[in-house]
């Protein structure tokens, strides 16, 4: 399938400005918005001491256009500060404990997509009858459930109740150590099975289940309800008539002639809700003690390390404008007719 | 005349759908306790949190507390009670402060367009480019903990929604005819604007914001769960949920009851909005028609 290419350099430049409108965004709230930001900055503990440092180092002796420069310049290059909580430098937090987020998330998108889309399907072959009203009752219930509640109850259920899940952390230590198991990419998953560290594989995969299936509660049911909602709109277009007019079995025509059709929309609309999980996965993780950047920046919210805080924000929110230009890029390669 | 006439279809609908019919119970009783909760809270100091029990700690439900006691021998049931009120309290008001700065600034942009539109709009993407929930945690990080500093972190992560669903309709609106004949009959802007427009635009907008109240629970009640909404010991759903959660393994009714009731209220909501969406999509509208009257 052929890229736009012009389509894709425009993009690319809207994502620049949306990232600096971002920084400009974060800037204005964290030094602007603050009567005293150095106070915000320097923890609950601070000594006088350390109050003027970290005015220094905000530059809020400078006037505000020279501020927002610095800030920018700090910024990139990675000049982010020192968590007072962990006592290493945030970019080095943040970027460590990115990908185990990223596996977190991805694991829940696919459960979500796997899961949602055949729902979605039957909910909408079947429509107006007990079971698109079921599956409607499910979809709202998981679309409403407090993520964070539900991580809880998983938690007291599976694990601690009928013990037949592990409910923290992303692998067994012991497991580990006897296995001799490393590091590679960050995603244990994938660690594992190129290390053959079969041990690890079952165990972090066991592990996962959990948080991943809570996270992947909103996905899922957001999934399910856009592919209900176009595939009803595709089943009433005329070439699925003729499909029909055809004598195609009705399996053929609703999977392979339909779902084509909806997925465009779907996937667009589960990449935008890329935003709302990353944030589900700051409680999702805090109550799992997955060592994620939700768990870090939940932690640092916990203790008032606001340095910290921000740097997971900024990350995170420059993430999700990445990821929504990858799926508009996408979703214009499925759909050529998507426009600027 | 015309209008009405498709309300009351819209709310005959409605009735006659069990399940929209149940979303609509559960919505109407969770106003009605919100409203007098602070009357009917059978131990009225521990739902303010006041109290200290030692010998009432963790008492599993029974008649006397129908949700139990907490780790302060306060009664689970009354502080979820009054959480109502809070819950009640956090959604109209940031519902309300969204709509008043979203209001304006959609009707201004898509009244005028131009480069006042433009401008308008394009601070309006710049709140829209961080995710909805991110920006609220930054928000109420730096102006800290507190009832009336959540709803503002939560509203300014609000408005731009309402912001662009109102500047979509006022554009609509302002190429109809009859604002045409508006202008001509020599109306200044000031009048077509309240007289014209907003009557029109908005309704569509009211809608959506009276459903979105759900939303606003939820996301409140998860701003008080990572610790950057209400101060301890106001008995928000979502700090009770937190409160509960030390002690979860040996007293699972602390956190338990206070979710229950975010998870009903919110399902309410987002069911009636279901509702309310599809009986007034014409389209629709006709097929459920047809199934409901049987002709």
């Amino acid at each position: 399938m052929p890229i736009n290419r012009e389509y894709l350099v425009k993009r690319l430049l809207l994502l620049i400005f949306v990232v600096i409108g971002v920084l400009f965004m974060t800037f204005i709230i964290t030094r602007v918005i603050p009567a005293r930001p150095e106070l915000l900055w320097a923890g609950p503990h601070a000594t006088i001491e350390q109050i003027k440092k970290a005015r220094e180092q905000l530059n809020l002796d400078k006037p505000p256009h020279i501020q927002f420069i610095l800030y920018l310049q700090d910024f990139f290059l990675g000049n982010w500060g020192v968590s007072w909580r962990t006592r290493s430098p945030i970019l080095t937090d943040v970027l460590s404990s990115l990908t185990a987020t990223l596996e977190l998330i991805i694991v829940a998108f696919a459960i979500a997509f796997i899961l949602g889309v055949p729902f979605g399907v039957v909910a909408a072959v079947k429509k107006y009858t007990w079971i698109d009203d079921l599956a409607r009752i499910i979809t709202v219930i998981g679309a409403s459930i407090p993520v964070f509640w539900l991580a809880l109850i998983a938690q007291l259920v599976f694990g601690t109740w009928l013990g037949i899940l592990p409910s923290a952390k992303r692998v067994d230590e012991w497991v580990v150590i006897v296995t001799g198991f490393k590091q590679i990419t960050g995603f244990y998953l994938i660690d594992s099975l190129i290390q053959g560290n079969f041990m690890v594989f079952i165990d972090s995969l066991k592990h996962i289940i959990l948080p991943a299936v809570v996270l992947a509660s909103y996905p899922f049911c957001l999934s399910a309800r856009m592919t209900r909602a176009v595939m009803m709109e595709v089943l009433t277009e005329p070439h699925v008539r003729s499909l029909v007019a055809w004598g195609l079995p009705q399996r053929t025509i609703f999977f392979k002639y339909s779902l084509r059709n909806t997925l465009a929309p779907v996937i667009a609309s589960i990449g935008l809700s890329f935003g709302y999980t990353i944030v589900g996965a700051f409680m999702v993780e805090l109550v799992f003690v997955w060592p994620g950047i939700g768990f870090y920046a939940a932690m640092s919210l916990l203790s008032f390390d606001y340095p910290a805080v921000i740097g997971c924000v900024v990350i995170v929110a420059i993430f999700y404008c990445i990821i929504n230009t990858v799926v508009d890029v996408i979703h214009s390669v499925i759909d050529p007719r998507v426009k600027l | 005349m015309r209008r009405f006439r498709e309300q009351r279809i819209v709310l005959s609908l409605i009735v006659k759908k069990p399940l929209s019919f149940a979303s609509l119970i559960i919505v109407l009783t969770f106003i009605i306790i919100g409203v007098s909760s602070p009357l009917i809270v059978p131990y009225p100091e521990d739902a303010w949190g006041l109290t200290y029990n030692v010998e009432k700690r963790f008492l599993p439900p029974d008649i006397e507390h129908p949700f139990g006691t907490d780790a302060l021998g306060r009664d689970v049931f009354s502080r979820v009670l009054l959480g109502s009120s809070f819950s009640l309290i956090i959604a109209i008001g940031v519902i309300g402060l969204a709509l008043i700065i979203g209001i304006p600034v959609g009707v201004l942009a898509g009244y005028y367009g131009g480069r006042t539109g433009t401008v308008l709009m394009r601070i309006t993407d710049m709140f829209l480019a961080f995710p909805p929930l991110l920006l609220a945690i930054v928000l109420a990080a730096t102006l800290g903990r507190g009832l009336l500093n959540l709803i503002i972190a939560l509203a300014i992560s609000w408005w731009p929604w309402y912001a662009r669903l109102v500047y979509v309709q006022t554009n609509t609106v302002k190429n109809m005819p009859y604002v045409d004949a508006a202008k001509i009959a020599g109306l200044s802007n000031l009048k077509i604007v309240s007289k014209h427009i907003i009557p029109n635009a908005l309704t569509p907008t009211f809608v959506q914001a009276a459903l979105d109240m759900g939303s606003a629970i939820l996301e409140a009640a998860g701003l008080s769960f990572i610790g950057v909404g209400v101060k301890p010991p106001t008995p928000e759903w979502g700090l009770l949920v937190s409160e509960g959660w030390q002690s979860i393994n040996y007293a699972w009714w602390i956190a338990f009851f206070p979710g229950l009731a975010i998870l009903i209220t919110v399902v309410g909501f987002n069911l009636l909005a279901d509702a309310i969406r599809e009986s007034a999509d014409p389209r629709i509208r006709r097929t459920i028609l047809r199934k409901v009257i049987n002709f």
